[in-house]
């Protein structure tokens, strides 16, 4: 490479270089550099770990391709490979065809970290500026090349045009080493990561050409033709297999260690690292046998100290502190609750309960990590904060980030339980790479990752609705009680005793508190009196537990909102009978937003809904033969705004309900990508239906009973019903909305107001399972 | 010993007759589409074929399965070759009507349990060539060891792609 003079240009605050004339090749390469906070500036030192690698978001290459890179990854929802294609084409304007690689996760192959949720909201708006930056560089560039103001150029599919001339991108580029250098802030390893700064010029929507088109997700072939590279496939040399022998209880501390049976298991080994026991071998079935003769002759100290499944809420309302946390009040709350119900003449006051879901990712959480000599460590892993998992790992060993790779894989979908940074084993396997000095993997069994992964919070609210004389709704207030909600701390590190970060505490920091927000965003902003609170407390045993363990939350899919939705939207349902309206026209009545009124008004339509109040006349709560319902849900989230109608079938002596028909309708402003979209939301409806349904966590005063398929029942094929999915688009809008993980929340306030719809009798409890609906149908 | 066909070949295991054919596929052979779910045979995550049959590899011991043929997601293409005896240049370039369909329908969302899907709806559709919605959901909840599990929801999906894999094989396949 010969070095010429560099040509330095700056675009918005962009700055544009020419390093270097090649003979072969050529790119423009979309890299950072100038760093505004200290805590920008020491990830940039971390993350150069391989100098050979370009840290860059956007790659033009002179054969006319396309490389992007993004720290977010892939659980399923397709958006890195499709959504996240779609709109850098369109804000470079190149074919979605012409970017070839996308670049996932890896935190030395990838710029800007950050957690894979939020996807096309602040997800994707580095790439789209990075693209948009790119763009006019490639006309800056144009312009020098052709002699044409830049004023006068156009791009349009990887061409740039105008005075009469045209040039592709891949020839602008071609024998060319430049560099587009673009602002940066935030923090790498944060839960949220780097973000591009400036303001770029970003194209219309109205412009769009490849957004909104049907692409297919390019992961898919190799995931089908079993040529993915899944995280559980990668074989180390000299690798070892580890399980871990979890403690007896939540609370349990090591008293002896089990004897490892050598005559039978003459390869394994076991560790002991603290409170955390481990079984390993070379042949994974010989650790799998002898963890399980271990364990069987491991003494725990004994614990106590959870309330029990049974008295969980009767706990919460009783004994959970609630005083110690500051109470949230939404920015929406306004007018004088207490007033105006003191002098409603109709009102409905109510407690709504929700327990504790698991995750349940369908293959148990596992990592593979090797530690090196020289105290660099890469771990192998299916996770949704990679680089949120590299400074927890560096933390944890003590070491500075630099030495820490997290390679992303695709895995089994877990569903919020990663996105600040681990899932359960990768800590685990680093500890046992350090102490063994050989490449671990480390995989949990079924029952690991029931009884020992962090779990969606349990919760309930207290909900006072006053209706006027009128029968519209004159006062709204809401208590809502819920646990921590986010604990980051790896489990592995947790039991060993190694530094982690702070479990949740009222005075902890932004990730680590107790503080419950206002996290379901009111849509009924006709109602004048509006009171909603939110109260927080430390997760139920926590503190009790000796090793500071008890039952650990996580988010999962609509995180906190799930569990204030619910008492709303029930609410609202209930509140609309007691004034004998019909639960649509009720909603209708009390929301001035037009895209409110609008997702309603679709629904009406496209679920042929039946214009009445509840319940239905021929509504019954005895009998063997099936009743029928029909109930209505609401959502705002992360700009999509959902409605969601479900047709159920109750058999009051069984207690079985049959979700029937499903229809949702979403409008999230741009839609994207249609295909895509449709089954996001057709996944997020049958996992919503199956938390409504089934989905409980059992635990006793020690620890969690619920350990597998059986004892955590989900949803079965044989029982999905009719789904339609309605997508408005919505371009004027300018912004993207969300996919899967809302329509996750909308099924259970359809579905209990779809049962009192039916019976007559009002659902304030999740899940519906046949016992509980039996005793509320005798009730 | 154990001497299993895999994929139509033969293949020998030296280690203990009572490892879980699973761990023998992933670990020694290099098989690595059945997936570890649940070690209990409660999800289909790990469904392979044997001689024909879906069975669950986490709780088959590899003796079980010496002397019989064993087929995975890896040997759906070259099955379906043979079935149509397609000449050896085609069939280098043909994949099964189930993996044909399951692109075609988008149907994987996360995709860990889709391997062992794709294997149910092989055994349904080498059985039943063209199934009712009633006989689909069937096959994958009440035909095998227990119900084909997705956790992402993506049933709805599978029922539609085996209904488009029923389609393109009554027609001889994609081409």
């Amino acid at each position: 490479m010969k070095t010429s003079t560099v040509q330095n240009t700056t675009i918005y605050g962009a700055e544009l270089s020419r390093r270097g004339f090649l003979k072969t090749g050529g790119a423009l390469v979309v890299g950072f550099a100038v760093l505004k906070s200290d805590a920008a500036e020491a990830a940039t030192t971390g993350n150069t770990m391989d100098a050979a690698m370009p840290e860059s978001w956007v790659e033009i290459h002179a054969d006319n391709t396309v490389l992007i890179r993004t720290g977010k990854t892939d659980f399923g929802q397709s958006a890195v490979y499709t959504s996240y294609r779609q709109i850098v084409a369109d804000e470079l304007n190149v074919p979605f065809e012409s970017i070839t690689t996308v670049v996932v996760g890896d935190t030395d192959r990838t710029p800007d970290g950050g957690g894979t949720f939020d996807l096309l909201g602040r997800g994707v708006i580095n790439l789209r500026k990075a693209a948009a930056y790119t763009r006019q560089g490639i006309l800056e560039l144009a312009a020098q090349k052709l002699g044409v103001a830049k004023e006068q150029l156009a791009t349009s599919a990887g061409v740039v045009s105008g005075g009469g001339k045209r040039i592709t991108y891949g020839e602008l580029v071609k024998g060319q080493n430049l560099k587009l250098t673009i602002p940066l802030t935030g923090e790498l390893t944060s839960m949220f990561g780097l973000v591009v700064d400036g303001n770029p010029p970003l194209k219309p929507a109205s412009s769009y050409t490849v957004v909104g088109k049907s692409f297919k997700n390019s992961i898919i072939p190799s995931k089908v033709t079993a040529k993915e590279t899944w995280v559980t496939d990668v074989k180390l040399p000299n690798m070892l297999h580890g399980r871990v022998v979890h403690p007896a209880t939540l609370g349990s501390k090591l008293v002896a260690a089990g004897e490892l049976d050598k005559k039978k298991y003459p390869t394994a080994q076991v560790v002991v690292k603290g409170n955390l026991l481990s079984v390993v071998s070379p042949n994974e079935w010989e650790a799998v046998q002898a963890s399980r003769q271990v364990a069987a002759v491991t003494k725990w100290s004994d614990w106590k100290g959870l309330p029990g499944s049974t008295n969980l809420y009767s706990y919460l309302r009783q004994d959970a502190d609630w005083k110690s946390t500051t109470v949230s009040r939404s920015a929406k709350s306004a007018g004088d609750t207490a007033k105006a119900l003191a002098v409603a003449p109709k009102k409905h006051t109510a407690t709504y309960e929700m327990p504790y879901m698991k995750h349940a990712p369908i293959g148990p959480t596992m990592a593979t990590a090797d530690y090196k000599a020289d105290g660099t460590v890469t771990v192998h892993t299916h996770n949704q904060n990679p680089s949120a998992l590299r400074g927890q790992i560096a933390l944890m060993l003590g070491t500075p980030e630099s030495k820490v790779i997290v390679r992303q894989y695709s895995g089994p979908g877990h569903y919020g339980r990663s996105n600040g940074g681990n899932a359960g084993a990768e800590d685990e396997a680093v500890i046992l790479s350090k102490e063994l000095g050989r490449p671990v993997r480390v995989q949990w069994m079924r029952p690991d990752d029931m009884q020992w992964s962090t779990q969606s919070s349990a919760g309930y609210s207290d909900v006072k609705i006053g209706l006027d004389a009128n029968g519209k709704i004159s006062a709204y207030e809401v208590d809502h009680y819920m646990p921590a909600m986010q604990d980051d701390r790896p489990i592995g590190a947790v039991l060993a005793g190694l530094p982690t970060m702070d479990a949740p505490s009222p005075g902890g920091a932004r990730l680590a508190n107790t503080v419950n927000g206002n996290s379901d965003n009111w849509v009924y902003d006709g109602v004048l009196n509006l009171e909603e609170r939110a109260h927080g407390t430390y997760q139920v045993g926590q503190r009790e537990s000796p090793i500071a363990v008890g039952l650990r939350d996580h988010s999962m899919r609509t995180p906190g909102q799930y569990q204030q939705n619910f008492p709303r939207e029930v609410a609202i349902s209930e509140a609309a009978a007691l004034a004998g309206a019909d639960p649509i026209q009720f909603r209708l009545d009390h929301t001035k937003d037009a895209r409110v009124k609008n997702i309603l008004q679709r629904l009406k339509t496209e679920a042929a809904w039946d214009t009445r109040p509840s319940p239905h006349q021929k509504a019954s709560a005895t009998g063997t033969t099936p009743v029928r319902g029909r109930g209505v849900s609401v959502m705002f989230r992360t700009g999509s705004y959902w409605a969601c109608a479900c047709q159920i079938a109750v058999v009051s002596a069984t207690g079985a309900i049959t979700v029937e028909k499903v229809t949702m309708v979403v409008d999230p402003g741009i839609v994207v990508n249609p295909l895509q979209l449709k089954r996001q939301v057709e996944g997020g409806s049958m996992m919503g239906i199956s938390q409504a349904l089934y989905e409980e966590v059992a635990f006793d005063q020690s620890g969690i009973t619920t350990k597998d398929w059986l004892t955590y029942p989900i949803l079965k094929m044989s029982e999905i019903p009719e789904i339609k999915v309605v997508m408005i688009h919505n371009p004027e809008v300018g912004t993207y909305g969300q996919g899967s993980e809302a329509a996750n929340a909308l099924a259970a306030p359809a579905i209990a107001a779809a049962f009192f719809d039916a019976t007559g009798k009002a659902a304030r409890k999740l899940p519906l399972k046949p016992a509980y609906v039996k005793d509320l149908l005798k009730a | 010993m154990a001497t299993i066909t895999v994929n139509g070949k033969k293949r020998e295991y030296q280690g203990s007759p009572d490892t879980p054919l699973l761990y023998v596929l992933r670990n020694e052979l290099d098989v690595t589409s059945p997936q570890f779910g649940c070690g209990l045979a409660q999800c289909g995550a790990c469904s392979v074929l044997l001689d024909g049959k879906e069975i669950r590899s986490c709780i088959t011991a590899v003796s079980a399965a010496a002397g019989k043929e064993v087929t995975t997601l890896e040997g759906l293409p070259e099955r379906w070759a043979k079935q149509k005896n397609l000449p050896p240049a085609e069939a280098a370039k043909t994949l099964h009507p189930v993996q044909e369909a399951w692109i075609e329908e988008q149907t994987p969302l996360c995709g860990f349990c889709q391997s062992g899907m794709m294997i149910k709806a092989t055994e349904l559709l080498e059985k039943t060539p063209s199934p009712t919605v009633p006989e689909i959901k069937a096959a994958f909840t009440t035909s095998g060891a227990s119900a084909h599990l997705c956790r992402c929801g993506s049933y709805f999906a599978i029922v539609e792609a085996v209904q488009y894999a029923s389609r393109l094989m009554a027609k001889g396949g994609a081409k």
